[in-house]
């Protein structure tokens, strides 16, 4: 595995300190950069974990229809134009034509220029098709209009509509006593009434005494006066709800359970004519065991979203309308505030490099790029070694920044959970790092430095220079520790990692980033007019989770242990 | 930092506009075919730019943007399909900065710009791959399969798994221009 760095969101956690790297919570709280935002605002770092998220379009994955959220709930979130899925392996289906009238003597071009109909619904992956399951169309197209009637005539959607129909007035009233009330009903009040009228109902339904279950007691979970005030008042009011088919005797009617399935099991003589847990539980109604009941099923939409800080609620990401548009109006992401950090071991780009040298010069080399494999057995790190590493850091902002880093001691707990372990080992860490906590710069970003048409960011001389400088002769025996090197907006820095003789795990260390840049002369997108009063530099800190890969015990070590 | 990729310099031919096609690739009816630039080829590759509409002269059957990957034994094929009782090849249209990786055979007929595609995944015919979506390896993508904008795919058929991130665009621009650079002749010396 390459080294790798990810970074910390606190995620409103009090704790700015992130959990110590060997325990799991580490990895729920370190990201990697690419997928954080950045709430100028709150002068923060956001993940998805943390931001709120709204939905700001739908479509559908397939046609890529944009559906107006109006319909959306009409056409119960699912696709209503041509687009079904495979009821048997969630492929896409076609609309194929029935094969034309054969005449006899020869082939006759079809009458229609879309084929001849009937219609059917066709996978092309397993070969399921809608006649199969008596499912056949006039037309090629508004499949799902033609599909309606049958769709809205199956148990599960009239029991659907039922529902509804019953808590309707019971939400209707509700609501509309509370925008009566006292209270000026602003949009947004009523709207959370609303909900909480809504809540109301169905933990009113849902505290009702079952024979043999222990009682919920709503009150004791929420102290808010007024709510339980609602709640008991709308437990009174809610007639109760009788379903249009009884359970017993639901599986005559062809909806699965009870004995039709024991006497289909019992003569099954083929699996896959029992549909797989996969196959039936995204249906809302017990269907039927059988394969051959599967119906397709329309594809439900997709949607695009904003996300908003969840402190101050100020919009981080808002994409264009357009529903395959790739592009932002609003992308506050973390990568244009904080400095890119990526991590070598220069030993193993050495040895991955010389992999692919060989592999070159062989006449018939399979492989010039390396698998995943190869590279894993080559990038262990010997315990008992010292390993020099590269941090590179580049800067995203258009001035110049002063970077420190600093390693995070490693708290190694104190009681040791492990029984197993040596109490004195364990709570020696298990290597050391050094890394320079002097600050450094690293240059502005300019657009002139990007990879441009024809200008790479090292000139071919160059970067021949050094590969063959590294060839030839063993690396010169510089400093690994400190500023190794500064080009463009990138700043090299060395460290070294000393493993000890009996270290075991992962080598991964936390590692804190402050950098300080020019608060006035920040680019116009960046900061309120409000905060140009502001100190000439401001200072930001973050956390990153280091890894530099898996430790190769040593033998006498792992004999040690085991016994 | 990361190691260089090499090649043997007299394996591979490089264009003015920096396309660097292997020798040991098979490109059939290369009139037909449209190289971006700083696009490679690699060994074993087969692009059919052979198979196309049965009208005389010049027609573009494969285009690929700039700095595409098309890995090594990937097969490049032009869709087909029976229309009205005619037999045609339709043309394949690829965008920018787009990875295909080693071993899987390609029939889609547009796929964006930004788009990974993993190792040994068949697309199948008139697949269309919209911008920034990743096909994870080993995927069958059954025909006429749309893969919509942002979206990763995974698994036989292939389905949605996840959205991906928002800086997908610059994350993949960045890493296939790392890896054209990373890509070097080996010296003649050596
Ligand atoms: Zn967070
Ligand atoms: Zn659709
Ligand atoms: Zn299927
Ligand atoms: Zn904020």
């Amino acid at each position: 595995m390459a080294p790798s760095v990810l970074y910390h969101c606190p995620c409103f956690s009090r704790h700015l300190v992130p959990p110590p790297p060997h325990l799991a919570s580490s990895s729920h709280s370190f990201h990697p950069l690419h997928t954080l935002f950045f709430c100028e605002e709150c002068d923060a770092v956001r993940c998805n974990r943390c931001v709120s998220v709204e939905v700001s379009g739908y479509y559908c994955p397939n046609c890529l229809f944009e559906v107006p959220s109006a319909s959306v709930r009409a056409e119960k979130n699912r696709c209503a134009r041509n687009c079904f899925m495979c009821p048997n392996c969630r492929n896409t289906l076609s609309v194929v034509p029935s094969d034309p009238p054969d005449v006899g003597d020869g082939r006759i071009a079809p009458i229609s220029t879309v084929g001849e109909p009937p219609f059917f619904l066709y996978c092309s992956h397993c070969r399921w098709d809608s006649a199969e399951v008596g499912i056949t169309f006039e037309k090629p197209t508004g499949l799902a209009a033609q599909l309606q009637k049958s769709e809205d005539s199956a148990p599960d959607s009239l029991e659907f509509e039922r529902l509804k129909e019953h808590f309707d007035p019971i939400i209707r009233a509700s609501s509309l006593s509370s925008s009566s009330s006292a209270v000026p009903s602003s949009a947004a009040h009523s709207h959370h009434l609303h909900s909480t009228s809504i809540t109301a109902a169905a933990s009113a339904a849902l505290a009702r005494d079952i024979p043999g279950v222990g009682r919920y007691n709503p009150l004791s979970r929420s102290g808010r006066g007024t709510g339980s005030k609602d709640r008991s008042a709308n437990k009174d009011e809610m007639p109760d709800y009788k379903s249009r088919m009884d359970a017993t005797t639901a599986s005559k009617m062809g909806s699965g359970g009870g004995l039709p399935d024991v006497e289909f099991m019992r003569h099954l003589e083929n699996v896959s004519d029992v549909a797989s847990l996969e196959q039936r539980w995204s249906y809302s109604w017990a269907t039927s065991l059988q394969t051959k009941d599967l119906k397709p099923l329309r594809i439900p939409l997709h949607s695009k979203r904003s996300k908003r800080c969840p402190a101050c609620t100020h919009i981080l990401i808002k994409p264009e309308q357009k529903a395959q548009s790739v592009r932002y109006k609003i992308k506050l992401v973390a990568a244009n505030y904080l400095p890119a950090i990526s991590i070598a071991l220069p030993h193993q780009v050495e040895k991955f490099g010389h992999a692919s040298a060989e592999a070159a010069k062989r006449p018939y080399g399979k492989a010039t790029v390396l698998t995943d494999e190869e590279k894993e057995a080559m990038s262990g790190l010997l315990a008992g070694e010292t390993y020099p590493f590269h941090v590179s850091l580049t800067n995203p902002l258009y001035d110049p920044i002063q970077v420190k880093l600093s390693v995070q001691r490693m708290h190694v707990a104190a009681p040791s959970s492990d029984p197993g372990t040596a109490s004195e080992k364990a709570r020696r860490p298990p290597f050391v790092v050094s890394l320079s906590t002097t600050p450094f710069s690293v240059a502005a970003f300019a657009e002139a430095w990007e990879y441009d048409e024809d200008d790479d960011i090292l000139d071919d001389d160059e970067l021949e220079a050094r590969l063959s400088g590294r060839e030839k002769e063993p690396k010169p025996k510089t400093k690994t520790v400190g500023i190794l090197e500064k080009r463009a907006n990138i700043t090299v820095v060395g460290g070294e990692v000393m493993l000890r003789k009996e270290a075991r795990g992962n080598v991964k260390f936390n590692m804190l980033v402050s950098y300080t840049y020019r608060a006035d002369d920040a680019p116009a997108d960046m900061g309120s007019p409000s905060k140009s009063k502001a100190p000439a530099t401001k200072t930001f800190a973050f956390y990153t989770v280091v890894e530099l890969g898996p430790i190769i015990p040593r033998e006498e070590t792992r004999i040690d242990v085991d016994t | 930092m990361e190691s260089p990729i090499y090649y043997s310099k007299s394996e591979f031919i490089e264009t003015d506009t920096g396309n660097k096609v292997s020798r040991r690739a098979t490109i059939a009816g290369p009139q037909n075919i449209i190289l971006g630039g700083k696009t490679i080829i690699s060994s074993g590759a087969i692009i059919r730019g052979d198979l196309r509409q049965s009208r005389p002269g010049h027609a573009v059957v494969i285009s690929l943007g700039r700095y595409c990957l098309v890995g090594e034994g990937c097969v490049m094929r032009p869709p087909y399909k029976t229309y009205r009782g005619t037999f045609n090849y339709y043309p394949m249209k690829i965008g920018d900065h787009v990875h295909i990786g080693a071993g899987s055979v390609v029939e889609a007929a547009t796929i964006g710009s930004h788009v990974e595609i993993g190792k040994n995944c068949i697309i199948g015919k008139f697949v269309i791959i919209k911008d920034c979506a990743k096909v994870a390896d080993n995927s069958i993508v059954p025909p006429n399969t749309v893969i919509p904008a942002l979206s990763f795919f995974a698994g036989s058929p292939a389905g949605f798994v996840e959205d991906l991130p928002e800086s997908t665009q610059e994350l993949v621009e960045s890493q296939t221009k790392q890896f054209y650079q990373r890509f070097q002749p080996l010296d003649r010396d050596r």
